[in-house]
């Protein structure tokens, strides 16, 4: 054994290849925790993973959180799915008392439920096959989300997360019945929704509190629709309040209050009517950092001290360390068209730490699914001829945000964990993708199972000046931006180096829904423009090709002659 | 003794302040009285409405005569208003849910805004006087639905498009509880819509004393109509050229103007500050002394709580059940979709049945009256847009003069609202008296009417605009060292442009409109009138011509659809998209 200390953890993991897997084992059980941490990282991961299941699981934690962070990321990072989700639930149960998960009493519950996964328990919205397209002004349709089977189980929290425009919000609004899917059906309690009175309540992103109704009357508004009687409401509304710590402020207008004690009246709104599923869309990102942290953490207290009269809770965001410190199963989505990418419980306890191992593992594995590249294709074209219209879509960034993140990775020499990246510019991933996205597609970058890493074109890009930096860009964007390819190429051509944005907007109507068209549209202009390679006329609302050289307008000029 | 509120500050006894140690009797006193006067003005009017028919009433111009004519005329503009807002409320519902009506109930209200008051005349008058044949009620309601007309579209469209402009999130909400209509339409559509109705109240009922004299004295044909009330003061003292009695009345109309504005609008205003829809409270919200005293009452809440609350709980309630009871599936009704379709149908049948009699009588109009038509249609294009320009030319500079300094903006802004709420009409005769001992006529004379019945909305929009340009904006002009002419050009003008346009659609719509009372007067016995649409129009009615009527009321509906959409939708879109100032 103290050979082996002696050889180096590279050596080590050689020798202990070669021998017989017994005797492999044996050597791995006897090993200092330590020892076994800094030896297993250099094994293939598959072996690894039984390396370690020989262990008893408090040992098996101990070894993982002895590794260092990065280790621990690639090794983590390298299972697959299922592989990981066990081993997650087995250190979580292992977790107990560990120094870095200070757990009072009452978690103990919350952990054991969670062993094996929920089928059993009959859902209370259940989903098949729903999808929902929209109809194009030209009459084509266009899906937003794919069929998918979705189903809300009583007795947790479920987080949805995606990107924006990747129809989180519409999801929400089909599943609590607000809107109907274009196909499949939605049940509640096992009846089609439409047919049942589903009783469900939603808070919103921006509170949607009426005006001119005081605090009270906003909270008694929905017991009213449900026929309740003058004094019913009230007590029930002054209850409501109560809970959420509204005491003294029922004759108050919302205008007078701040953005958290409105958001404060849009809980106690939502729970008055005691829903069975509440739906919070992006509840707190309205909301200044410190209140939206002070809100979350009063929710969670009043959820597992089972004072909220619900049974689930669905929350929307796009704050992936919100979703991994409330939910009990989080749902990643991808876009166009929304489609689940991945679905898994967190059995951690709660009170969740923000700087545990643990939590820091799934804040990283939801930004590798997130980052993991999927072909962002728009359905295919009905009209397989037009091979030159796009098929590649623009990251909405500018070129200025991906010069900070540059800058960042070259100042971190050139690697960095996503979520540090993004705690680092204070960006929520929502922001942060599309830069990333534009960097990746443009070659200054490369990411990778969470991690993101600078390319040498990068690297020169950051240390450019401005116009060489201009330069740059431009060469990695004729090389690599499709749509920015096709506009220069084709004012290239024409004889007077102008052309109608008109034109490519047609081009990629056949392509993305409507408002994704603007906003590639938006995106291409900006970048083009950036890069030199158009001037862009808004009253006419054409394009006309940027001259690089003073030459060659005088020699058009000469032409000309 | 009860020790003096802490609040009222000693001394001070201003109507806002009233402290409430004065024995609650006292402060209900002018509620009260109020109250007893209303009543005995309704009973009054029916008394009169019952009276049979008289067609040369007589209209005394006598000054001891004109508070009875006062109140006819502010029960008649009431009456109107209260039918403009119940068709307001009907109309923009169904059009803001219905998708299929929503098609053409838009485009007819666009044309039928566009229709002068005096179009609706005979159609209105022939219809209600055959309703009522021996009443004076008929001729009563026949003057009211004329004043309709004159309030009702742009209330109307200002109805539908807050309908139409409620977050979607609200929504949502009153879907996700499934709150009855009625509960939707109290707490957030009627609430979400208060502010624009109130702003368009305020205007309609300006239009209707605008066109007061129009809408109590006319000529149907061989019958000589009036009512009694202060446009027919009005007319018939101009008509007689009694410069002392037109100075009476005019003086009594401002006088009622003002007190309204005092008594209804400001409190009205007051009071609707709270549905604004804002999310953090203004600094300086409106305030009216007589919604203090309202509000300070005793006997308003108590009246409340024994009606009021309970019907609106019980109502609430009511709805409530109801919509819990129906069954959340949408059966549609197969008996009231077939009503609906025979009703369409028979609308339909009406609709062509109605084209088809315009097209036969618009067939037998002469080549002298339709040369006469378009030559009106021509003179009066030409008046309204020179009236603009002659409005925008002094109200440009003055208002951005005005807007520019807060002073000045203090004290000019009230003095204009004033001026601003007399009806042109009231001063015409004074006016016309004033250019015939010049020398000019009536070409002249309407130019000068149009102008003050239009300017006002341009000069607030401009104000409105000059005190909206940001101050960093102007300090970098300062900072640049601009001259007087760059600092117009780059800043000032392009920053009140969108103001601007506003105020010139309004006045646009209003200028048309104005025409035919400004084209064609009865003065001194005389009938002065000039070249112009709405003098042909004025005139038509008057002889009881219909067909050149109905020919001449779609060409000027059909030029001031035609100017919006080309000229004036164009302008706003690129004000709005091109010089709109974010801050």
């Amino acid at each position: 054994m103290e050979q082996l200390h002696a050889l180096g953890a590279g050596a080590a993991s050689d020798f202990l290849m070669s021998v017989p897997y017994e005797e492999q084992r044996i050597l791995f059980h006897e090993m200092p925790i330590d020892v076994a941490a800094s030896l297993i990282v250099h094994l293939p991961y598959y072996h690894a993973y039984v390396l370690l299941h020989s262990r008893p699981r408090p040992e098996m934690r101990e070894i993982i959180d002895a590794m260092s962070p990065g280790e621990r990321n690639h090794f983590l990072d390298a299972l697959p799915e299922e592989a990981w989700q066990c081993l997650m639930d087995e250190l979580v149960q292992a977790g107990e008392g560990a120094p870095y998960c200070a757990v009072p009493g009452e978690s103990g519950e919350v952990t054991t439920e969670f062993a094996p996964p929920a089928v059993a328990i009959e859902p209370i919205i259940e989903a098949r096959q729903i999808s929902k397209s929209f109809q194009q002004p030209d009459g084509r349709q266009i899906e937003v989300i794919a069929p998918l089977d979705f189903s809300i189980e009583p007795d947790s929290i479920i987080a949805l997360l995606g990107p924006s425009g990747s129809g989180k919000s519409t999801l929400l609004r089909i599943l609590s019945g607000l809107g109907a899917p274009s196909a499949g059906e939605v049940l509640w309690h096992g009846n089609p929704m439409r047919q049942s009175k589903p009783n469900v309540a939603i808070v919103f992103q921006s509170f949607a509190l009426f005006p001119w109704l005081t605090v009270l009357d906003n909270v008694e508004a929905p017991l009213l629709a449900r026929g309740l009687s003058h004094f019913d409401r009230h007590r029930r509304a002054l209850k409501a309040l109560g809970a959420v710590g509204l005491h003294g402020f029922e004759s108050a207008f919302p205008k007078e209050l701040s953005g958290g004690m409105k958001q404060r009246v849009g809980f106690a709104r939502a729970l008055a009517v005691e829903p069975e599923i509440l739906f919070m869309d992006e509840p707190f990102s309205a909301l200044d950092v410190l209140t939206a942290e002070n809100l979350r953490g009063e929710l969670l207290e009043l959820w597992l001290a089972k004072k909220v009269p619900t049974r689930s809770i669905f929350i929307v965001t796009h704050n992936i360390e919100e979703a991994v410190l409330l939910a009990d199963r989080i749902i990643v989505l991808g876009r166009n068209p929304a489609r689940i990418r991945a679905d898994f419980r967190v059995p951690l306890q709660h009170p969740r730490d923000r700087k545990s191992g643990a939590f820091v593992l799934y804040v990283d594995y939801i930004y590798k699914v997130m980052t993991q590249p999927e072909l962002e294709l728009a359905p295919p074209s009905k009209i397989g001829h037009k091979e030159r219209a796009p098929t590649q879509m623009l990251p909405h960034s500018r070129p200025g945000g991906m010069a900070g993140l540059l800058e960042l990775l070259q100042d971190r020499g050139g690697e960095e964990d996503l979520y540090h990246v993004a705690e680092e510019l204070l960006l929520e991933v929502d922001d942060l993708l599309p830069i990333l996205d534009s960097a990746t597609l443009l070659g200054f970058a490369t990411a990778q199972e969470g991690d993101i890493k600078i390319t040498p074109e990068g690297r020169a890009y950051a240390e450019a000046d401005i116009p060489t930096r201009k330069k740059l860009f431009r060469e990695a964007v004729l090389a690599r931006a499709s749509l920015l390819q096709q506009m220069h190429t084709a004012l290239e051509k024409k004889s007077d180096h102008t052309m109608p944005v008109e034109f490519f907007r047609d081009l990629l109507d056949e392509r993305f829904p409507q408002a994704e068209v603007e906003q590639q549209i938006e995106t291409a202009l900006n970048w083009g423009r950036y890069a030199e390679l158009f001037t862009y006329d808004p009253e006419t609302d054409t394009l006309r090709l940027h001259q690089h050289e003073s030459h060659e307008t005088s020699e058009e000029g000469a032409a000309l002659h | 003794m009860p020790s003096p509120s802490p609040k009222a500050s000693p001394g001070v006894l201003t109507w806002g302040t009233i402290p409430s140690n004065v024995p609650s009797l006292l402060r209900d006193l002018p509620v009260i009285f109020g109250a007893l006067g209303l009543f005995y003005a309704l009973l009054s009017m029916t008394h009169y409405w019952l009276t049979p028919v008289n067609a040369g009433t007589e209209i005394s111009l006598s000054a001891s005569a004109l508070p009875k004519y006062a109140m006819f005329s502010v029960l008649r503009i009431a009456a109107a208003y209260v039918c403009s807002l119940a068709f307001t409320l009907v109309y923009g519902y169904i059009a803001a849910y219905n998708a299929r009506a929503e098609k053409f109930m838009l485009p007819l209200l666009d044309t039928l805004q566009s229709i002068p008051v005096l179009s609706f005349l005979p159609g209105v008058m022939v219809a209600m006087v055959a309703l009522f044949p021996t009443r004076q009620l008929g001729v009563e309601l026949g003057s009211i639905l004329l004043i309709f007309t004159g309030q009702v579209w742009n209330m109307t469209f200002s109805f539908y498009s807050s309908l139409k402009s409620i977050p979607r999130e609200m929504r949502e909400v009153t879907e996700i509880y499934r709150w009855s209509w009625w509960q939707r339409f109290t707490q957030m559509e009627f609430p979400y819509a208060v502010i624009g109705l109130v702003w368009n109240s305020m205007m309609s009922v300006a239009g209707g004393w605008f066109f007061l004299m129009a809408c109590e004295m006319f000529t149907l044909g061989n019958r000589d109509l009036r009512l009694p009330g202060l446009g027919s003061y009005l007319q018939t003292a101009a008509n007689a050229g009694n410069m002392r009695a037109i100075c009476w009345g005019l003086g009594v109309m401002i006088g009622i103007i003002i007190l309204i504005d005092q008594i209804v609008w400001r409190p009205v205003i007051a009071w609707a500050e709270k549905f604004k829809f804002e999310q953090v409270e203004s600094a300086d919200a409106p305030t009216s002394p007589v919604l203090n005293l309202l509000r300070s009452s005793r006997f308003l809440p108590f009246v409340a709580r024994f009606t009021i609350r309970p019907a609106r709980e019980s109502m609430g309630l009511y709805f409530a059940k109801k919509r819990a009871a129906a069954s959340p599936y949408h059966e549609p009704n197969k008996i009231l979709q077939w009503i609906t379709r025979l009703a369409l149908a028979v609308l339909l049948a009406g609709i062509i049945y109605a084209c088809g009699k315009m097209v036969l009588l618009l067939v037998h109009l002469t080549r002298e009256e339709l040369r006469g038509i378009f030559l009106g249609a021509g003179a009066t294009l030409l008046r309204v847009m020179f009236t603009l320009f002659l409005a925008g030319l002094w109200t440009i500079p003055v208002g951005i003069i005005v807007g520019l300094k807060p002073k000045l903006s203090a004290i000019a802004q009230p003095i204009a609202q004033v001026a601003a709420s007399v009806p042109a009409t009231a001063l015409f005769p004074i006016i016309l008296l004033v250019l015939i001992r010049a020398g000019g006529g009536l070409g002249i004379g309407s130019i000068v009417l149009l102008l003050l019945g239009t300017q006002w909305y341009i000069l607030f929009n401009v104000i409105a605009g000059a005190i909206a340009i940001p101050t960093d904006l102007k300090e970098v002009c300062s900072v640049f060292r601009f001259g007087r002419t760059e600092r117009w050009r780059e800043l000032f003008l392009p920053g009140i442009f969108p103001f601007l346009i506003t105020g010139f659609v309004t006045a646009s719509g209003g200028a048309w409109n104005a025409s035919i009372i400004a084209e064609y007067f009865h003065f001194r016995g005389h009938t002065y009138f000039t070249t112009g649409l709405g003098a042909v129009i004025s005139a038509a009615t008057d002889s009881g011509n219909f067909r050149v009527l109905l020919a001449a009321t779609i060409l000027m509906a059909a030029m001031v659809v035609t100017i919006n959409r080309l000229l004036w939708r164009r302008l706003y879109n690129l004000a709005s998209s091109r010089f709109k100032l974010e801050n």
